[in-house]
């Protein structure tokens, strides 16, 4: 699974959950203070990134670390490396 | 000390016969009905079932921010498009959101009866970790109160008065009396419900739904008809803004009516049974506090829901207060019962009744057999109603009746 799948499998969380424009969505926005999550947003950004991987995060300290879009992303690299599943279930 | 008055100076609904009041009412004046076979229901019933849906408009409900509307069931959508056109027609200034002078009160039923169900399911299957976080607001019993309150940035008073189908004029008297009290000028107030078919299943397993599969649905809704089966579910929002009257004045607000008398009332002895004295005393104690004798009401909007109970009980209670001269009419034929924003939805029908000066018939209403002794028109009749009562009563005995007088 390479970067730019996670990117797109990511973002379309954005787009779909959140409503967002998938041209605002670079790597360098912070999620609160740029696209404008609140702290409800953020648990539904677990949810819905659980459901489209198929992990559970809930309970994975770094998904709370995380603060910029390229911080999921290079979360959603590690964990694709650690779970190779993951690859099939966003194909 | 005297009491504040208070006025409705907007009105706005989400219907079965259309999301204004405009179209709402011109489908009641032109004998229309919002009902039709659920062909959507097939899979529950095993056949169509009647109903009285709501049609939204994508774009429309768009228009609410995604912060608000993410928290929003169908109930409190419907709601709070019906805020947006009452807040409209009043042309309240929206800075009085925020001075803790406004406050929202809006019951339902269930918060969102379908939010209801798609958490069961999710929790049935395994799925708990699938539900938004937005989920439980959705379907929490005061929803589309506190969604609306959140719409308009309202920091007043917010209330759900949630009591079934008396949920909707629970709210406008509520209103009346915070205003009376002196603690907000003006209230967003009123009813919401979502039909589902777990709603329509629960009158069914009472045989209180009218449940025949027919050719033609839209006559299966026939109160106070001697072959009435029961009730047809409809659903959809009813927000009237209700203001007190010198306020209302100093503005220059639109007064459509003032709300002049409440009451509300319980059985204390069946939570399903009509109880046709405690109806009746809860008119007369409306009219008592309205101040208005019952011979100068010139219209009953009446609750009856087609119901073989419920409608004679109705109709006995309003035939002790009123006798036979007094118009009465139901507009469920048209509408469906739609549950706890009936009382709300149906003042917005009201309100043109009085501006137009005409009382319209019950739809479906073809002949009166244990209902008889009150006046049930069978065609329009026309006339000046300078001040009407509506009725709402809910499951758990509760009976509400509000009294509504012209402003010459």
């Amino acid at each position: 699974m390479d970067r730019n799948e996670i990117v797109k499998a990511v973002n379309s969380i954005f787009v779909e959950r959140f409503e967002l424009e998938e041209s605002e969505l670079t790597p360098e926005k912070n999620i609160i203070e740029d696209l404008q999550l609140d702290s409800l947003d953020l648990v539904d950004m677990i949810v819905g990134l659980q459901q489209k991987f198929g992990i559970m995060l809930r309970d994975n300290p770094e998904i709370r670390n995380v603060r910029t879009l390229n911080d999921v992303y290079d979360l959603f690299e590690k964990l694709a490396k650690e779970h190779p599943e993951i690859a099939e279930k966003i194909r | 000390m005297e009491k504040r008055r208070a006025v409705v100076t907007g009105i706005g609904v989400v219907s079965p016969l259309g999301n204004s009041v405009e179209e709402l009412y011109r489908g009641v004046a032109d004998n229309r009905s919002g009902i039709r076979a659920m062909t959507e229901w097939r899979g529950e019933f095993g056949r169509d079932l009647a109903g009285a849906p709501v049609v939204l408009d994508p774009a429309a409900v768009k228009k609410i921010s995604r912060k608000v509307r993410r928290t929003m069931g169908n109930a409190a959508l419907f709601a709070g498009l019906a805020a947006q056109e009452a807040v409209e027609q009043s042309g309240l200034d929206p800075a009085l959101f925020t001075s803790g002078r406004v406050g929202c009160v809006i019951g339902s039923t269930v918060g969102s009866a379908s939010s209801m169900t798609e958490a069961c399911v999710a929790d049935y299957e395994g799925r708990r970790n699938d539900l938004s976080a937005c989920h439980f607001f959705r379907l929490m019993s005061h929803s589309s109160s506190f969604n609306v309150a959140d719409m308009f940035g309202i920091n007043g008073p917010q209330l759900a008065t949630n009591s079934a189908c008396a949920s909707g004029l629970q709210a406008l008297g509520t209103a009346l009396e915070l205003i009376q009290l002196g603690k907000v000028d003006a209230v967003l107030a009123g009813g919401s419900d979502e039909s589902t078919p777990l709603v329509a299943a629960s009158f069914q397993l009472l045989y209180a739904l009218a449940e025949e599969e027919s050719p033609e649905p839209d006559k299966l809704s026939r109160p106070f008809d001697a072959d009435r089966t029961g009730l047809v579910c409809g659903e959809g929002a009813g927000v009237l803004v209700v203001e007190e009257l010198e306020h209302a004045k100093r503005r220059g607000a639109p007064i459509l009516f003032e709300i002049a008398g409440y009451a509300t009332n319980c059985s204390g002895w069946h939570v399903s049974h009509s109880d046709e004295l405690q109806i009746a005393n809860c008119m007369k104690a409306a009219l008592a506090d309205a101040g208005i004798a019952p011979e100068k009401v010139d219209y009953v909007s009446a609750h009856a829901t087609g119901t073989r109970v419920g409608d004679a009980a109705e109709a006995a209670a309003i035939r002790a207060v009123f006798g036979g001269e007094t118009p009465v009419s139901s507009l469920k034929g048209h509408l469906g019962h739609t549950l706890g924003a009936s009382g709300a939805l149906e003042l917005a029908a009201v309100a043109g009744m009085m501006r137009d000066g005409v009382v319209l018939p019950t739809r479906n209403l073809e002949r009166v057999e244990d209902c008889a002794g009150i006046l049930l028109p069978r065609e329009v009749r026309e006339g000046k109603l300078r001040v009407c009562i509506k009725n709402s009563i809910a499951f758990g005995g509760v009976n509400t009746a509000l009294v509504c007088r012209s402003i010459d």
